[in-house]
């Protein structure tokens, strides 16, 4: 087939459709109007240069509402399976832009693949909405079915819950035949006849699985994607859609009149009313997206049954207690690693209690760990720089400074003046971009905007003297946050630790410590560097905190008088030695161990402030509301990428 | 006829509102975005979601939209140019408003998505916030026109707008329009950022186009009202009676959309806090000022 030929033209995700005259045209305004869900997340986009609304992209904040994926840098195994779940989500018809991403498996082809830079993604648009006004719609559309949207039937014991075994087979225990089940929760969902719809439609059964146990056993991406299938199974099933609901309905009501069709629900069988209650919870907490409806299917199922009625008390008696003393179905919702108030990259579970966090657990990014980055000194710096695309500066300046003390190569004062330049700009710059994210999250939309230009000016500024002119709008920016109206009010006491226990970078400064790993350093003290700080300890005085910073970074900027870093100097042969340094990143002190062996980085350590700041996620998200807790969880400004094992 | 050229005007209001929501959300302006997003929404897929309560999820955009337009029948663009003239007008508003409440509700329930949910029982609070600050201020309204009647509601303000007579209940009455139409801060059920989307997180295709539309014609809706109650509707000089009341509209439209982009959403136990303590007041206050001017004067 030709370039440009029919056959060619078709996107990855097009509309199963005869491409007659009107879809052509809906094709040319769909084409005009892309909207992209970015993984792993806008911040990351910013950080690494990208301005993706310019480019002509509308962001949005669901996979339901976007028409393009756009995979930003090179995303490790974990994240591309969130991609693939997010992709089957979309809405045909979809494509794949994917900018400097290398290998996107098991997301299909791109559509189209540009380089890392704003012109890639200039140019990959424009190609994009060719391809898109061109083959949005198919008589044969590609099927995406793949692993990572769909996982492996389990087969579990009726009697020994315990006993899960991944074939058909018979319990150790008992010997009863094990049964299959969709995922942890999913026994109780066929003693209410939800589970079993899906196997009313022969050939999608796996597809179905699948997102079923994304949503339970895996909880990859957030909430609500387990409907991944029709985007895939049913390219322009309106009808199809139809029967199903008609067929689940009807399970449905069954469901309590036949409870002995469905093997393995002994709980059936036991008169206490209280059951269904429990299972409910139980099940929920596997499958949190499900939380009104199981209620629902319980009750009805309760109208239908041989259960007769129940009353709340029965119900809820073995609920967890609240802090309200009020019983409620705790209900386990896993947000990210693709949330769009969180940074992307990073996975939270909250275990949900009506509205109200009652414990949250907040996980980095998976599928990668340091060894990658040993191996010869040459290249140590970047590939250091590389494990965090919110810093790489700050990381890059930590690698050299380690190989410099392990090898005892001496540092002139111009160089450390250049590296503080280049770190600080940094700084700023991540600082915006954090404030950027965390007004998306706020939804305040100017100061989203006006932060995400700023950062992005401040990330291509040329010089010194744009980077002065770029201050005194940070500085306006300020002023201008501190007198917004409902703001304050909606941060103070949010995410409080007022002690910083365990806080380290401007977490610690905003409760009044003067934690600051620059302090120490000489290069600093000779620029006049007093670490800034705040009392509070909350949203709020963290915001403040990195705002002041921003600023006074800005300064130290102009102070240093140069903000390139210079090359790993190392002219020595004899590279052997143990060195460690530590470096103020933007979200607190970050420390390396190196042990260089014959010019070789054999070992290393590394402790970064995110991992600690991981462990602040539950003291400052339990108990809150569930937008609060995000706020809180937010303002800790964790980078998922500096979490490695 | 006069019925097709109000729901003509009430399209182009709800397209010109949906280019400024544009405008203000992402800070470009594209006049021919609404029209390049609707018909790329029709031809994306509509998906249903794997275990919807399907009358919920199919009702919930319709009768948002249903909502909208019932309340703007009863609301006078000029002297005759009115769907429906109600003896219960001002009333009438209300009770269509309430619906608004019920369709987002199922929304939030309908697709069976944990964002959805927790969107429509948070709009649930909202309304136990607003509906009061509705009712209360519209109350004040018909006492000085000593009517229901939504005409005669503005014919009262000949001599001087209600926005100078009343101006505390055209503040209570604004922030809980906003609060209905779920704008910017108000926006505790869709929550971009937050729920990603809430109770619109789960619509696609044309539903999402319907649900997109009818929260347009809701924003000018209660712009309209704004208008009637306050502003003096069609009264103006100069210009056509229907003019001056598609130039009010828009201006409180473009106003409301406005003040979102320059505050962050309110939280929800502010918004209960603030309409129960500060509203309620201000609005029992309003009415008790309103009847003793019209008592002295």
């Amino acid at each position: 087939v030709e370039p440009g030929g029919a056959a060619a033209a078709v996107i990855s995700g097009a509309r199963e459709a005869r491409p007659s005259p009107l879809r052509r045209l809906v094709a040319r305004a769909a084409a005009r109007d892309l909207r992209a869900f970015v993984v792993p997340g806008p911040d990351v986009a910013r950080a690494r240069g990208l301005d993706l609304e310019a480019a002509g992209l509308r962001l949005s904040d669901t996979p339901r509402h976007a028409s393009v994926l756009v995979l930003v840098g090179e995303l490790p195994a974990g994240l591309k399976e969130a991609a693939a779940v997010a992709y089957a989500q979309m809405p045909r018809p979809r494509a794949i832009l994917a900018v400097g991403a290398g290998d996107v498996s098991p997301l299909p082809e791109p559509d189209v693949s540009a380089p890392l830079g704003q012109e890639g993604v200039v140019s990959g648009v424009g190609e994009l909405r060719r391809s898109f006004a061109e083959g949005a719609f198919a008589p044969e559309a590609p099927e995406f079915d793949v692993d990572a949207v769909r996982t492996q039937p389990q087969y579990v014991c009726p009697m020994h819950p315990e006993v899960v075994r991944g074939e058909p087979g018979s319990c150790p225990i008992c010997g009863m035949d094990l049964v299959p089940r969709e995922s942890a929760g999913d026994m109780h969902h066929g003693h209410m006849g939800h589970g079993h719809m899906d196997h009313e439609r022969p050939g999608h059964e796996d597809m179905n699985h699948g997102d079923m146990g994304q949503g339970g056993a895996k909880g990859h991406d957030e909430a609500g994607h387990e409907h991944a299938r029709h985007g895939d199974a049913h390219a322009a099933g309106e009808g199809e859609e139809q029967g199903d609901a008609h067929d689940a309905h009807e399970m449905h009501e069954h469901g309590g009149a036949e409870p002995e069709e469905h093997g393995g629900h002994h709980d059936h069988e036991e008169p206490g009313h209280e059951d269904p209650g429990r299972e409910h919870g139980a099940m929920e907490h596997a499958e949190g997206d499900h939380g009104g409806h199981e209620r629902h299917g319980g009750h009805e199922h309760m109208g239908h049954g041989d259960m007769g009625f129940m009353s709340m008390v029965a119900m809820t008696k073995d609920l967890p207690r609240s802090g309200d003393g009020l019983p409620m179905e705790w209900v386990e919702a896993p947000l990210g690693p693709l949330f769009p108030g969180l940074p992307g990259g990073l996975s939270l579970t909250l275990t949900l209690d009506g509205d109200t966090v009652a414990q949250a657990r907040a996980q980095g990014v998976d599928g990668r760990n340091l060894e990658e980055v040993t191996g010869p000194v040459g290249g140590f710096a970047a590939r250091v720089a590389r494990l965090d695309p919110l810093s790489p500066v700050a990381y890059r300046l930590l690698a050299t400074r380690a190989v410099e003390e392990a090898a005892g190569t001496p540092v002139d004062e111009r160089t450390a003046l250049a590296r503080v330049g280049a770190l600080e700009r940094e700084r700023a710059a991540s600082h915006l971009n954090w404030l950027a994210g965390y007004a998306h999250l706020l939804g305040y939309a100017w100061l989203e905007n006006r932060a995400a230009s700023l950062q992005l000016a401040l990330l291509r500024a040329p010089d010194a003297e744009e980077i002065a002119r770029l201050r005194a709008e940070v500085l306006k920016l300020g002023r201008r946050v501190g007198r917004t109206p409902l703001l304050r009010s909606k941060l103070r006491g949010i995410g409080s630790l007022s002690d910083g226990v365990g806080a380290l970078g401007p977490v610690a400064r905003g409760s009044g410590q003067r934690t600051d790993a620059r302090a120490e350093e000489e290069v600093y003290s000779t620029l006049g560097f007093e670490p800034v700080f705040r009392e509070g300890g909350d949203a709020f005085s963290r915001l403040l905190v990195r705002l002041e910073e921003a600023i006074q970074t800005l300064d130290l900027v102009r102070k240093a008088g140069s903000v390139s870093i210079p090359a790993l100097n190392l002219d020595g042969a004899y590279l052997d030695g143990v060195g460690a340094a530590t470096v103020e990143t933007p979200r607190g002190a970050a420390t390396l161990g190196v042990t260089l062996e014959a010019g070789e980085v054999t070992d290393l350590e590394l402790e970064t402030p995110s991992s600690k700041h991981l462990e602040l996620v539950s003291p400052v998200a339990e108990g809150e509301e569930l937008a609060d807790a995000l706020v809180g969880v937010a303002s800790l400004d964790i980078s998922p990428w500096e979490v490695l094992r | 006829l006069t019925t097709l050229l109000v729901i003509l005007m009430l399209l182009v209001g709800a397209y010109l509102v949906a280019v400024l929501e544009g405008w203000v959300s992402t800070g470009s302006l594209r006049p021919a975005g609404p029209i390049l997003s609707a018909v790329a929404l029709l031809g994306h897929e509509s998906l249903v979601p794997r275990k919807p309560d399907r009358i919920f999820f199919e009702v919930a955009p319709p009768l948002l939209l249903i909502s909208a337009v019932l309340a703007f029948a009863v609301l006078p663009l000029a002297p005759g140019l009115i769907i429906t003239d109600l003896a219960t007008g001002a009333l009438f508003v209300n009770a269509a408003l309430a619906y608004v409440m019920v369709a987002l509700l199922m929304a939030g329930w309908g697709p069976d998505g944990a964002y959805a949910m927790v969107g429509g029982w948070r709009f649930l609070g909202q309304l136990i916030a607003y509906s009061m600050l509705i009712v209360m201020p519209i109350t004040a309204v018909a006492m000085r026109a000593e009517s229901l009647l939504t005409t005669a509601v503005v014919q009262s303000q000949a001599t001087l707008w209600n926005a100078l007579y009343q101006p505390v209940g055209l503040v209570v009455f604004a922030v809980a329009a906003m609060a209905v139409c779920f704008l910017p801060p108000f926006d505790l059920p869709t929550a971009p950022g937050e729920l990603a989307g809430g109770v619109a997180s789960e619509y696609t295709g044309w539903r999402l186009a319907v649900f997109r539309l009818a929260r347009a014609l809701l924003v000018v809706t209660l712009a309209a009202a704004i208008t009637v109650f306050y502003l003096g509707g069609w009264l103006g000089p100069v210009l056509p009676p229907w003019a001056w009341s598609a130039l009010k509209t828009l201006a409180v439209a473009a106003a409301m959309l406005l003040v979102g982009r320059y505050t962050p959403r309110l939280r929800e136990e502010h918004l209960l806090a603030w309409c129960w303590k500060l509203g309620i007041p201000l609005a029992l206050f309003n009415i008790f000022y309103v009847g003793v001017l019209l008592l002295v004067v």
